[in-house]
């Protein structure tokens, strides 16, 4: 036990050392988290709209102040249809409106009338989301006595808040991406230094001292991630918890140590740093797209999902959403941990076993 | 500079990256994520898991359900357990959308009253769960409309008469691949290149470079072009895939495609020798590196939100980045087609251009002949 303590001492001391490390891992858990919640917003917002009128103006302009923050930008007046084209090939318009000279007249005889639009469709899920408030004005603006009526309740997160989602998404990603990275270069140094074969000859028992300097990257990653909660989570973007602060934490913890797993893993295979870096992002990168931080799972690939039931980082990402948003009770969580544990516990004996070996 | 001493230097490093299994991560981890995400990242939402409650058992009702059963966009299922049975659904993730249907909806609707159907959407992804809301909205609003039509109502409509550019058929592949290449082509070279100096200062064989007289500018070329040789590769291979595997259309100018992405290339190895300049050992300039690239690369490229909605600091770090301006040119080439027409492009060319010069210049600039 001596021994285990020791160990993890020399290695938190050699982290700490490396200011420049340090001062790293802790623009990844502050700044990071900080920008990737407060400037990324994934649903359409200020969607840009620009509009020719030959209409005349008196409807075209009522059908105009619909359009309001926060989901589209303030409408621009163009000359010109060419002009107006010219913006949405340039990006800089996303829907384009052309109120033509029938419109008003049309719609004032009670008659069918169109209104043409240019839609930029590169983002297609954007485009979509667009369109489809587009008809919904349409809708809502010719009826406004239209007996049919939509009371939405979006759960868990009423406002569909993005900040806080994506700041835990982001939070997630960089403890899967440190503690496997850090985790991985511990070991290999040693292995480039050539002082791991000696430590593994050494008469002290080799499993206590990986298991020290895995846990040593752990502990890092913990203080990260109570640095980032307190601060980014709960100080900047005040996100209210519903679950169990604790099982958070619980959870956190096992996800680290399946993430050093992970780390032990390639540290066992890559012969220096240089492999680490491209095999770190070969499996990382991965396990965390498919997680279903981007996308929900059961609308991937049938493969890939299948795949994404070894990715420890979705029980993970699942299991914090569960806490944060849906406040499951902190028994229902199982699913979660157990997934976290079965994965992690294999990842980190296969990793555990293949780094305890002489090369 | 002394080109016979970068021939030698540049060979010595090929026969190094060759040698170690490097090389197979070289072409193997932009394909692999290319490939991975292309099939894997989704934004359109298919499928969604939708409970739907008929308190009406009407002629109309069914109608509106049967609407939803129809839809590619939902998995329906009549839920006849109760209200509290299918929200507890939704709490344990199970379902992600609720739609209650009332009692007198035929009635009220075909005596015109105000009606009101319930729905509730799982917004724990919060994307997600707008982009539900604005389907149910669609659906909904839209076999109203036709009832009332039916009825005989004799009400003036708005259509929507849209023309979809660039991405007719609304595909997520056209949307999101040429953004993956954008992503690929910052993240893999400056992974590698990144390392190349910084490995040498921890183990300390930069003595060699301090001490021979090989001036600074032939030892970064020296350092970067086998990088730049083996990356140019993946140019052709990533557009294969785009093309033949994804079936993205490309209606630009291949030679622009080509050359853009060379100059980008340039820019990402700039990026990871900045790095590998500034930092002292690997680990940090592996950890700092896959920290500029990977998140920027998602966020400010354009793949999950244009730059047009940015507003606030998030557009002004979008421009800070090269990331966006290179998208542009991809989303140009695959999808638009305008090429050197558009002035935008041009001057996004010319503000990669530049970008590539202040890297290198800077990088030149930090790096030290001596010792520290």
């Amino acid at each position: 036990m001596k021994i285990f303590w020791a160990v993890v001492g020399k290695e938190l001391l050699s982290f700490i050392r490396s200011w420049q490390l340090v001062f790293v891992v802790l623009y990844a858990f502050s700044f990071e988290v900080y920008i990737a919640g407060s400037g990324i917003e994934l649903k359409p917002r200020n969607i840009a709209v620009g509009y020719i009128d030959a209409s005349g103006g008196g409807l075209s302009q009522k059908f105009l102040s619909y359009f309001h923050a926060p989901e589209f930008l303030e409408p621009i007046l163009f000359e010109s249809q060419e002009k107006l084209s010219q913006a949405v090939f340039d990006k800089e318009i996303m829907v384009g409106l052309v109120f033509d000279d029938t419109f008003e007249q049309n719609f004032r005889k009670n008659h069918h009338t169109s209104l043409h639009v240019l839609l930029d469709a590169t983002a297609a899920s954007q485009a979509f989301t667009a369109l489809s408030y587009l008809q919904n004005i349409a809708i809502n603006f010719t009826a406004r006595t239209f007996p049919v009526e939509l009371v939405t309740h979006k759960l868990f997160n009423e406002n569909a808040d993005n900040h806080t989602f994506m700041a835990l998404t982001e939070l997630l990603s960089i403890v899967t991406l440190l503690s496997v990275i850090l985790t991985a270069v511990v070991f290999v140094k040693e292995k480039e230094d050539g002082t791991w074969d000696i430590m593994l000859l050494m008469p002290v028992n080799a499993k206590i001292i990986i298991l020290a300097k895995s846990f040593s990257q752990v502990i890092v990653v913990m203080v990260g991630i109570v640095i980032s909660v307190g601060f980014v989570i709960f100080g900047v973007f005040d996100t209210p918890i519903n679950g169990s602060f604790f099982a958070f934490m619980l959870l956190s913890f096992l996800y680290a140590f399946t993430g050093t797993g992970i780390g032990l893993f390639i540290a066992a295979i890559a012969k220096d740093v240089m492999q680490v870096a491209q095999l770190s992002i070969v499996i990382m990168l991965p396990l965390i797209f498919l997680s279903g931080a981007w996308t929900p799972i059961y609308a991937m690939h049938p493969l890939l999902q299948k795949f994404s039931l070894i990715s420890p980082l979705r029980y993970y990402i699942e299991g914090t959403e569960s806490i944060f948003f849906r406040g499951t009770p902190f028994l229902e969580l199982y699913p979660y941990f157990l997934g976290v544990i079965l994965v992690g516990s294999v990842v980190y004996l296969i990793g555990f076993r293949k780094i305890g070996r002489l090369f | 500079m002394k080109l016979g001493v970068v021939k030698a230097y540049v060979l010595k490093e090929l026969t190094e990256i060759i040698r170690s299994r490097l090389i197979i991560m070289v072409y193997l981890m932009p394909t692999m994520v290319l490939v991975l995400f292309g099939y894997g990242i989704r934004m359109e939402v298919t499928s969604a898991r939708t409970l739907i409650i008929d308190n009406d058992q009407s002629h109309y009702s069914q109608l509106l359900v049967s609407k939803f059963e129809h839809s590619k966009y939902f998995d329906a299922t009549i839920e006849k357990r109760g209200e509290a049975k299918a929200l507890d659904e939704i709490h344990k993730a199970k379902s992600d959308i609720l739609i209650i249907i009332p009692e007198s909806f035929e009635k009220r609707l075909l005596h015109r009253q105000a009606t009101q159907i319930g729905v509730f959407v799982d917004a724990a992804f919060p994307m997600r769960g707008s982009t539900m809301e604005s389907y149910v909205k669609g659906v909904v609003l839209d076999a109203a409309s036709q009832m009332l039509e039916r009825l005989g109502g004799n009400v003036p409509t708005i259509s929507i008469n849209q023309r979809t550019l660039f991405n007719q058929a609304m595909r997520d592949e056209d949307a999101i691949v040429p953004g993956l290449i954008g992503l690929v082509m910052l993240i893999a070279p400056a992974i590698l290149s990144a390392l190349l100096i910084v490995k040498e200062k921890e183990r300390g064989t930069i003595f060699n470079f301090y001490a021979s007289p090989v001036s600074k500018g032939e030892f970064i070329a020296a350092k970067l072009i086998p990088v730049f040789l083996l990356h140019s590769i993946n140019i052709f291979i990533l557009f294969l895939w785009a093309t033949y595997l994804f079936e993205v259309p490309f209606r630009g100018s291949f030679l622009l495609y080509w050359l853009t992405s060379e100059l980008y290339l340039v820019i990402s190895l700039s990026i990871g020798m900045l790095i590998s300049i500034i930092t002292r050992t690997q680990i940090v300039a592996v950890v700092l590196t896959v920290i500029v690239t990977i998140i920027p690369g998602f966020l400010y490229s354009g793949i999950l939100m244009p730059i047009s909605s940015m507003v606030g600091v998030s557009r002004y770090e979008a421009h800070v980045f090269p990331v966006m301006y290179y998208n542009h040119i991809l989303y140009d080439v695959f999808l638009v087609g305008e090429g050197l027409a558009s002035s935008k492009t041009v001057t996004y060319i010319f503000i990669l251009a530049l970008y590539a010069f202040c890297m290198l210049t800077l990088g030149s600039f930090l790096l030290k002949k001596e010792l520290r």
